[in-house]
């Protein structure tokens, strides 16, 4: 195996990118992720934040001490993971983590991994999905990722701009990615649009170091609109179209119990702004 | 004079008939309440070392030439293997040996869950070992496997026999009360998740097998490698300086001692095998599930009139059937009382002892049913757990016994719930819950300390016992020091090697203190006896009217007042040895811990959140010989318990059987900040039958409680009953919503 630190963007050429590597260590150590070619990428992205940008490789530490950071993201930097890992783990990493779903952790041969059937479906899926939860029931882990749709944040990458959103995609029969980045594409920066009030709010299982059962980001938009998003109830980050469209989530016989924490976390974010 | 007797001898509430040799115990106690150094607050003698990183731990270990093993797990629940190709293995760099099933002891044929070791291999590196393991061709036979207690206990599918208890007229007494409340209580797996994953290195010193291991029992590793192995016991050396955490799951040496054993035999290189975090989340050992069915009978005055149980403990594949009727037995006064106990033997990971095995299960069904029944009275659980207080252990009296004084001291507390109520608003609901703690912890013999005194007038107490974290080092020190009249800082504690010291307890069944420590002052007073024979012909004087205090030798008169070493330095190099040895346990009586907690949470009703905010222990174990690490002891258990309580299970596929949470960002353990205000407190006094130092242990007592006092407090606070442990989100939802329910079918009767 080889480690290769470009400095630019140019220099980039294949191979798995790592950034703080509290996800992508772990992930090969399991055999998850292969790679002959690690590229360390801290020379390519920037990282700092600045007027209305943040540079995706910030870590999440910076972030959570920062006043410009809106409300959301700060809350959501701060109850993420353990101070080790918010020192280390960067906003673009953060946004490209895998669920947590035991079974794809543990390369259970399931959808997420090109397989036949949701193990998680008819097995043990006390964490799992309400939303999209069909085809595979994972729950998307990323707390950042659910204030920056929230937040109506866009990416730069190394090949073009997208809404935060538009980096997420339901896996399907056809494609079992959650991400759209292509091969070799490189998060950059994030632009964050100026917001009147933002809030997360997170249901965990204990009081620190838990990835969110439930995550409710919530912003206030300068024309009014108010947008609502969720961590920890769908394979990817999940935009929630108003209050009542907890109405219809789709529960598995075991996350029945997320949705009224929803429904109360919504609640409670939506009078906090 | 030695004796030998036939005895019982506990173990973490398993009794078994042994013999012993036991010594007289001469020393008078000492006077109850803190003395010179015994009863006063101490820091940790290895505290410096352990921060700075000089405390050598197992896992720090690395001998020259040393070879990496790793196990092959079986990925089924219940399989044999037909054929195993151990060659591909061998062919790849840097492997030096594999072993299959029967080569190894522990290294099965038949693997009866999920995670059993069948086969082995040692490499040079690591990853070889890992990437030899993907190399072995193995030909699986599927065999049928059962996973659900029940239907193990249906099918007869158990661990020993049922175990039957019965005592007076249940059913008649049944008949006859005025109030009787049932309740089922189930209670999840749980893992120890030592900070130091289970773990051995074994290498051959001429004919001696050297043990390097992380361990709870050097004694006991010694004996079973040996006996395993077929080596005479004195061929054996276990050493175990540091270790990081066992919490009963570390008590004996187990497969991948016998593997690096038999690989380091073949090998003719020291042989490492330490288990991975994952594996040390599968195969170390578990508090097993257990389902409890629950009957209390009792008069409208709050006696209790009948007690029912019938018990099912997950087992595992292989272990033993914890003793979860215990508390119902134990903790109060009741003539009649039946219990039945099913030990299920399921094609799941083996259980082994953790932390007051049984009886932490067993005391949260006993104490949420006992608050239940409160409830239906409509009396205080204070004054109910009072009025049916028990004086005897089944006839047998207790050698101590201060749960008396332990609620007495748990009033204040207690106090507090009026006040704490009243700050629930809408959404959050406090509530002050309690409930009662018994356990043994009395240690036993035998075991047996050295203390050597140089002329330096320092000692050092030699024993080859092990500190598996609890402040043993400390506590034994500050034994000896008060014995001798010396400074703490001149007493060291040598130990950890069997090979270099006498035979002393394992470290389980919080035994440490009470077994140890009688052994410890017996040997310091013996040195103590000789340094005073040497003075008084030295300064020709009577012994009788010599002392040692604060490092001096003094005559009652105040007329000799010679530092120590002087007396000592006459040998020169020479040393003093005393030699001590645990003295009897009381016969006929009962030697028990006791103690009570008091919880205060705090309760989201619409997400289900539940936060304990503060616990107020009051334990009764004896004398108290450090306070300082007794409350060590106590937060730690309580935090231990917390997570217990809340968010630690160990999830199985219900498919395969295989374990789901094997991380530890999957399997949850409490955080810093999930730890409650704890407050500890101790009625510190020596029990008066129990050796001459009158201690009991603490390790597993604080423990036992919490769970049942954080439900307890849980009802206080929301009116819902919570059965199941953990109390996710998910239960906490579902006792809410069944409270809401059962309110409005009485709102609806009422009308």
């Amino acid at each position: 195996m080889e480690l290769l630190r470009p400095s630019s963007v140019e220099q980039l050429d294949g191979g798995l990118f790592l950034h703080g590597g509290t996800e992508v260590v772990p992930l090969l150590r399991d055999g998850i992720l292969r790679a002959e070619r690690l590229v360390d990428v801290r020379g390519v992205v920037p990282r700092g934040i600045g007027d209305g940008v943040v540079g995706a490789g910030t870590t999440l530490a910076e972030l959570e001490v920062d006043p410009q950071v809106p409300d959301a993201l700060r809350e959501a930097c701060r109850l993420a993971a353990s101070p080790q890992l918010r020192a280390m783990g960067s906003l673009g990493g953060n946004l490209l983590q895998a669920t947590r779903c035991w079974y794809w952790r543990l390369a259970y041969p399931c959808r997420l991994h090109g397989g036949e059937r949701c193990h998680a479906r008819e097995g043990e899926h006390r964490e799992h999905a309400i939303f999209a939860n069909d085809f595979c029931a994972s729950a998307h882990p990323s707390d950042v990722a659910a204030a920056l749709v929230a937040l109506g944040a866009r990416l730069r990458t190394s090949r073009r701009e997208l809404a935060v959103e538009e980096l997420y995609r339901l896996p399907d029969e056809a494609d079992r990615r959650t991400t759209t980045l292509e091969e070799g594409e490189l998060l950059l920066e994030v632009e964050l649009p100026p917001v009147e009030a933002s809030v997360y709010l997170k249901a965990m299982d204990r009081a620190r170091w838990s990835f969110p059962q439930v995550g409710v980001a919530a912003a206030r938009h300068a024309d009014g609109t108010t947008r609502l998003a969720l961590a920890g109830v769908a394979p990817i980050p999940w935009l929630l179209d108003g209050p009542d469209a907890l109405e219809s989530a789709t529960p598995l016989e075991r996350t029945e119990w997320k949705v009224p924490v929803a429904r109360a976390l919504v609640r409670r974010a939506l009078a906090a702004l | 004079m030695a004796r030998l007797i036939r005895t019982e001898k506990e173990v973490e509430g398993r009794f078994e008939e042994v013999w012993l040799v036991v010594e007289e115990d001469a020393l008078e106690q000492w006077p109850a309440g803190p003395l010179s150094v015994v009863g006063r607050p101490a820091t940790r003698k290895s505290g410096p070392a352990r921060v700075r990183g000089e405390a050598r731990y197992t896992a720090d270990l690395r001998f020259p030439g040393m070879l990496q093993a790793a196990l092959l797990r079986s990925p089924h629940a219940h399989a044999r293997v037909k054929r195993i190709d151990l060659a591909p293995a061998l062919a790849l760099p840097g492997v030096r040996a594999a072993l299959g099933p029967g080569e190894a002891p522990g290294l099965v044929e038949e693997a009866g869950f999920v995670g059993a070791p069948v086969a082995a291999v040692a490499a040079d590196f690591p990853g070889q070992a890992q990437r030899a393991l993907d190399a072995l061709e193995v030909e699986w036979e599927i065999l049928d496997a059962v996973l659900d207690p029940e239907e193990a206990v249906a099918r007869g599918q158990l661990v020993g026999e049922p175990r039957r208890n019965e005592r007076g007229d249940v059913d008649r007494a049944l008949a006859e009360a005025d109030v009787v409340v049932e309740a089922t209580y189930r209670t999840q797996a749980v893992l120890h998740n030592s900070l130091e994953t289970h773990q051995a290195i074994c290498q051959w010193v001429g004919d001696t097998l050297e043990v390097h291991i992380s361990t709870q029992y050097v004694w006991g590793v010694r004996a079973e490698v040996a006996a395993q192995l077929g080596l005479p016991a004195d061929r054996v050396r276990v050493v175990c300086e540091y270790m990081g955490g066992g919490f009963g799951s570390k008590n004996g040496p187990d497969e991948y001692t016998f593997a690096a054993a038999e690989l380091a035999r073949r090998t003719g290189r020291p042989v490492r095998c330490a288990l991975t975090r994952r594996e040390e989340n599968v195969h170390a050992g578990n508090r097993n599930a257990t389902i409890q069915k629950l009957t209390v009978g009792a008069r409208s005055d709050g006696t209790i009139v009948a007690l029912a149980g019938e018990f099912t403990n997950s087992v595992g594949w292989s272990g033993w059937s914890s003793y979860t009727e215990g508390p119902m037995q134990m903790l109060y006064a009741c003539e009649n009382l039946r219990t039945v106990t099913y030990g299920a033997k399921v094609n799941t990971p083996p259980m082994k002892a953790f932390r007051a095995p049984g009886f932490v299960e067993g005391t949260f069904g006993l104490e949420c049913l006992l608050d239940e029944l409160a409830a239906r009275l409509d009396v205080d659980p204070l004054e109910l757990r009072r009025r049916n207080y028990a004086h005897a252990n089944d006839g047998t009296p207790f050698s101590s016994k201060n749960l008396e004084e332990c609620y007495r001291l748990a009033e204040k507390h207690w106090e507090r719930r009026h006040e704490v109520r009243a700050r629930s608003d809408a959404v959050w609901k406090h509530g002050v819950g309690m409930a009662s703690q018994i356990w043994f912890g009395g240690g036993g013999p035998p075991s047996y300390a050295w203390a050597r005194v140089g002329s330096d007038g320092r000692v050092a107490i030699v024993t080859a016992m092990q500190d598996i974290g609890t402040g043993t080092r400390t506590a034994m020190a500050q034994i000896a020091a008060e014995e001798l009249g010396l400074p703490l800082d001149r007493v060291d504690v040598v130990l950890g090697d069997t090979a270099r010291g006498p035979y002393a307890s394992i470290s389980a069944g919080s035994s440490t203190t009470p077994s140890m420590g009688p052994a410890v002052r017996a040997a310091a007073a013996d040195a103590k006896r000789r340094i005073l024979e040497i003075a008084a012909q030295r300064y020709h004087l009577e012994e009788r009217v010599l002392e040692l205090r604060d490092g001096l030798v003094l005559s009652r008169d105040g007329n000799l007042s010679v530092p120590v070493e002087e007396v000592v330095g006459l040998l020169e190099a020479a040393q003093i040895l005393g030699k001590g040895a645990r003295g009897p346990n009381p016969t006929g009586m009962s030697v028990l811990t006791f103690g009570v907690q008091v919880a205060e949470v705090a309760v989201d009703v619409e997400t289900g959140e539940v936060r304990v905010l503060r616990v107020a222990a009051i334990h009764d174990v004896g004398r108290i010989v450090n306070p300082l690490g007794a409350a060590s002891q106590v937060e730690g258990g309580i935090i231990q318990g917390v997570g217990h309580t809340l968010s630690e299970q160990r999830l199985l596929d219900p498919e395969t059987g295989a374990v789901l949470t094997t991380s530890l960002d999957a399997y949850r353990m409490p955080t810093m900040a999930d730890v409650p205000e704890i407050v500890s407190e101790f009625v510190d006094r020596p029990d008066e039958h129990l050796t001459s130092l009158g201690s009991k242990g603490l390790g597993e007592p604080p423990i036992i409680p919490v769970a049942a006092a954080i439900a307890n407090a849980i009802r206080d606070a929301t009116g819902a009953d919570v059965h199941e442990l953990p109390i996710s989100r998910e239960e906490m939802l579902r006792a809410l919503e069944a409270a809401t329910r059962r309110e409005r079918r009485g709102a609806a009767a009422a009308v």
